[in-house]
């Protein structure tokens, strides 16, 4: 079974790297897509270091021939690589429309996001947590600039074992409850934040609520969940 | 006055018992007992006034009834006993670390303060329990005696919030007695005694030699009195001590039951009596508007008793109406405008009585 | 934690008090009586409303966004509904947006009756309150025609809503709206202009703008601040584009920009404001067709994701909704305005007295129904 998985994931994952993304968002499993994407972003890093410069991130677009009108997130993700290269990992098209950021590089980019002129993102819309399967969390930024009124949103990817963001809290002052909140129902850690407990659980609960493979306690403080569940839709 | 004239018929009636002490006893006691009714009624009557004068303004009805024993009354006259039964059934809660000694003595504190001003309040021409001639400034003196109580009841409840409560209610106390007394002044500088009868005499002859007609000045200093006794009941606008939705119920959170009743009792009995006092001072208390017609003794009860509840009216009516007043603003109003005003007032109407006699 | 000064007390108002609006829990450290430092704890009325919508399906969530703003729900289901159809591709149809719209903006103007009314009884004016109430009560009995529900209506379904407008709906929101506009006057005398409240709320609790935009606060508290920012103006959805109205800012009038008076003024005008969207809406009503033909038989929206912001009465709310392409959401998270709204009370209560304290915290207007979920 893994090996026909391996090979449809081989084959998606040339396919994508001529430009046809359809055969990846085409598949229905899940997890499979995930694991085809993740091999894709692997394949486009091995390929940008055989090339040189990084002015090639423009190939990373998905359609195959190309707009006359750039979308904001594909303007926004030129404009990263320009400040921080190597950050962008992937800036998908319309149907998921955001960019991959690194996150070693998240600690250097957040401030750009805030103070460059041309980006000048300053408010933050909402920080949602993701479980995407096969041990991967992620983080979602919905950012929103005021004055020059456009958005875009910002995805960090970690692994389930080493769940560390940098902690934006400082940047804008409403990263820190919403912060709170992601790391009370996935338990990423937010590396520099300066209080990082939980928010809507008390604070000695134990476990993860969000994510995918959450098994709620038994019991908490003497209080027992009932184990006959009938009647219950 | 009535306890000397009292004193005398038991003398006259029980010669057996004449030159006792007992006659003295029975002399004070037989006018308090009455006066403890009195105020009991009073708190009765105002209770339902205050629902349904407040009902009012807020466009609902208030407590209703169908009938004697069916809900509360016809009109909900009997609302205010059930509330009384309720309260005396109550289970007495002291809580385990508050001071139980003080705990017990505030409610009487407040009380007794309110209680012995009331003695000396003119209903009319011989109609007074203890007719001194210092009388306004005896009341003026024993109406300060609550404050005690108060911060007994803020410190002995072992709650932060009861300490503030008491604090801030005893400050505020404390320094709205300045412009009443100095507004009161401007009274007793017209008529030249300090006997609440004798005041009244002063204003005799129907509605324009009434004082707080007599000169702008004196007109000032009745506002400046109302205010202050607004403020020296704890009513809102200046009612932080017990603002509910700050504090939830500041000094007298931790009472229930009767205890608590008492709280509520001096408060309208303190109502009673600086309504009594500004009808004295400025609307001639128990003189009748018309000089010469309606001022037998029973009428001047009515006149005296229809003015303060006209006052009191007003009292409700400013508490439905206007916000809560923050305790920095409160203590502005005090000592940067009202005091001011009051001493100014002093000067005004000794000015004017110079001027126009 | 820092250094303690002498008479510091830390008060605890507690998650049952009578003015904070839910269960709130505030650690308030004082000095004296000025305030040093809030700390808000959240989190007693968690329902766990976002791992429920990942385990029913698209129509189901719908009671469920009720439940979170509880005064303001025909706004929660506006706000899922546009969210969900915008991500399947779905167009309603003319009379649907209309009713949409009437359902709204009724609802904006209950939910602003309830957040001054409350901010009256927390500064200590009883009346207002009341009167506030009574008319509330007139908007709630319209919703009853509707739906049958007087504060959860379940009434705006993914393509359309649950029922079409009763007989006589259109004859007795012109009564209501006939009755009602002269109440704000009497509002405006009563309390707004009076000059105890002013005290009490003006030059006090000051936002500066870029301390609410860096701590998202959206809505009335934006506004009140001098923001001029309003999604239905700003990034329009359903047919705000149609009606003329103006979008009220806080300009400082009687203190400084930004401050409690300032935020309350703009919800008084914005109940304004609703009135004449509702008028215009009434009468171009269109008076045929079907309200149910548009809703899917089966929500099954493609994979993706999409987040979108809708202006309900408290601010920005926005749904962030994942499908993988079945019935049921992957990740459905909402962006409540009430949780950015409480996040900057600490900020901008330092200093202030402790009565103070609950004025600010009345002029944010939250609902803990939204801030815990």
């Amino acid at each position: 079974m893994t090996d026909d998985r391996d090979k449809l994931i081989s084959e998606v994952v040339e396919k994508a790297l001529q430009g046809d993304m359809d055969a990846i968002n085409n598949i229905e499993d899940r997890v499979t897509r995930s694991k085809a994407k993740a091999a894709l972003h692997k394949a486009k890093k091995a390929a940008k270091a055989v090339e040189s410069s990084a002015s090639d991130a423009n190939e990373d677009k998905t359609e195959t021939s190309p707009k006359a009108e750039q979308t904001i997130h594909q303007k926004m993700a030129i404009l990263i690589e320009e400040k921080e290269s190597g950050s962008v990992i992937s800036q998908e098209g319309e149907e998921e429309a955001c960019i991959y950021i690194k996150p070693e590089s998240w600690e250097s980019l957040a401030p750009i996001l805030r103070n460059d002129d041309a980006m000048d993102f300053d408010s933050l819309q909402c920080i949602t947590g993701m479980d995407m399967g096969e041990g991967i969390l992620e983080s979602r930024y919905n950012f929103h600039s005021m004055k020059l009124r456009h958005a875009i949103e910002i995805r960090i990817a970690v692994p389930m074992e080493k769940p560390d963001i940098y902690s934006i809290e400082q940047i804008w002052r409403i990263g820190d409850w919403f912060e709170r909140e992601v790391y009370d129902m996935y338990g990423i850690i937010f590396t520099g934040h300066r209080n990082l407990k939980r928010m809507l659980l008390p604070d000695d609960w134990e476990g993860w609520p969000l994510r995918k493979d959450y098994e709620t306690p038994q019991s908490y403080h003497g209080i027992t969940v009932p184990k006959v569940k009938e009647e219950w839709e | 006055m009535t306890v000397d004239a009292l004193y005398h018929w038991l003398n006259e009636t029980f010669p057996f018992l004449s030159g006792n002490e007992i006659l003295i006893v029975l002399a004070i006691l037989i006018p308090s007992v009455a006066l403890f009714m009195v105020i009991a009624v009073n708190a009765l009557v105002l209770v339902y006034a205050e629902r349904k004068v407040s009902a009012f303004m807020q466009d609902r009805v208030g407590p209703m009834g169908q009938g004697v024993g069916l809900h509360a009354g016809k009109w909900g006259l009997l609302q205010t006993v059930a509330d009384a039964l309720k309260l005396i059934s109550k289970e007495d809660i002291i809580p385990r670390l508050a001071d139980r000694k003080l705990f017990i003595m505030a409610p009487f504190v407040i009380f007794v303060g309110a209680f012995i001003a009331v003695i000396a309040l003119p209903f009319g021409e011989t109609i007074i329990i203890a007719d001194m001639n210092i009388g306004i400034f005896y009341i003026l003196a024993v109406s300060s005696f609550g404050v005690i109580g108060l911060i007994l009841a803020g410190w002995s409840s072992n709650n932060k919030w009861s300490l503030y409560g008491g604090m801030r209610s005893a400050a505020q106390i404390i320094s709205y007695e300045i412009p009443a007394g100095l507004s009161l002044i401007t009274v007793i500088m017209l008529t030249e005694t300090l006997s609440m009868q004798g005041i009244i005499q002063y204003q005799s002859g129907g509605l324009f030699s009434w004082i707080v007609f007599s000169s702008p000045f004196s007109f000032i200093a009745f506002i400046v009195y109302f205010i202050a006794a607004i403020a020296e009941t704890n009513r809102t606008p200046f009612d932080i001590p017990e603002a509910e939705s700050e504090l939830v119920g500041g000094f007298h959170t931790e009472y229930s039951g009767m205890r608590w009743s008492f709280f509520f009792l001096s408060e309208y009995a303190n109502m009673l009596v600086v309504c009594g006092v500004a009808v004295t001072g400025f609307l001639g208390g128990w003189q009748s508007p018309i000089p010469g017609y309606f001022n037998t003794a029973g009428w001047s009860i009515f006149w005296f008793i229809s003015k303060i509840l006209f006052l009191v009216f007003v009292m409700m009516w400013v508490r439905w109406t206007f916000p809560r007043l923050r305790v920095d603003q409160l203590m502005d109003i005090c000592w940067k405008y009202l005091l001011p005003i009051a001493l100014f007032n002093i000067f005004g109407v000794g000015i004017w009585t110079l001027i126009f006699g | 934690m820092g250094i303690i000064h002498g008479e510091e007390m830390v008060l605890n108002i507690g998650p049952q008090h009578p003015s904070t609006h839910g269960v709130l829990r505030l650690k308030v450290r004082t000095d004296g009586e000025v305030v040093s430092d809030i700390y808000p704890v959240i989190g007693y009325l968690h329902r766990c409303f976002e791992k429920h919508c990942e385990n029913v399906t698209y129509e189901q969530v719908i009671p469920y966004t009720d439940r979170c703003d509880y005064v303001a729900s025909m706004n929660n289901n506006l706000g899922y509904a546009i969210t969900v159809e915008e991500l399947m591709g779905i167009e309603v149809p003319e009379k649907v947006e209309y009713i949409r719209i009437i359902m709204a903006e009724f609802n904006r103007i209950a939910s602003h009756l309830l957040a001054l009314g409350t901010y009256g009884l927390d500064v200590g004016a009883f009346t207002p309150f009341l009167y506030m109430f009574r008319d509330r009560e007139r908007i709630l009995d319209m919703f009853e025609l509707i739906c049958g529900a007087r504060l959860l209506y379940n009434y705006i379904w993914v393509g359309g809503v649950s029922h079409d407008l009763p007989k006589g709906f259109v004859e007795t929101a012109y009564g209501f709206l006939d009755y009602f506009e002269p109440q704000v006057k009497e509002y405006n005398n009563l309390l707004t202009y009076n000059k105890i409240f002013i005290e009490r709320t003006a030059d006090v609790g000051v936002m500066p703008p870029d301390v609410a935009i860096s701590y998202g606060v959206t809505g009335p508290n934006l506004r009140g601040s001098g923001v001029k920012w309003d999604i239905r103006k700003d990034e329009p959805y359903s047919i705000y584009n149609k009606f003329d109205f103006e979008v009220p800012v806080g300009k400082g009038e009687l203190g400084t920009v930004g401050d409690c008076w300032d935020r309350y003024w703009v919800r008084m005008r914005e109940i304004e404001e609703s009135v004449k969207i509702l008028r215009q809406a009434l009468k171009a009503l269109p008076k045929g067709g079907d309200v149910h033909q548009a809703i899917p038989k089966k929500i099954r929206p493609p994979k993706g994701s999409i987040y979108k912001r809708t202006e309900s009465p408290r601010g920005d709310l926005a749904y962030y909704i994942t499908s993988d392409g079945t019935p049921k959401p992957y990740r459905l998270k909402m962006r409540s305005p009430a949780f950015t709204s409480i996040s900057v009370l600490n900020e901008i209560s330092r200093g202030w007295m402790l009565s103070d304290v609950i004025a600010i915290l009345g002029s944010l207007d939250i609902v803990l129904g939204e801030i815990d979920r």
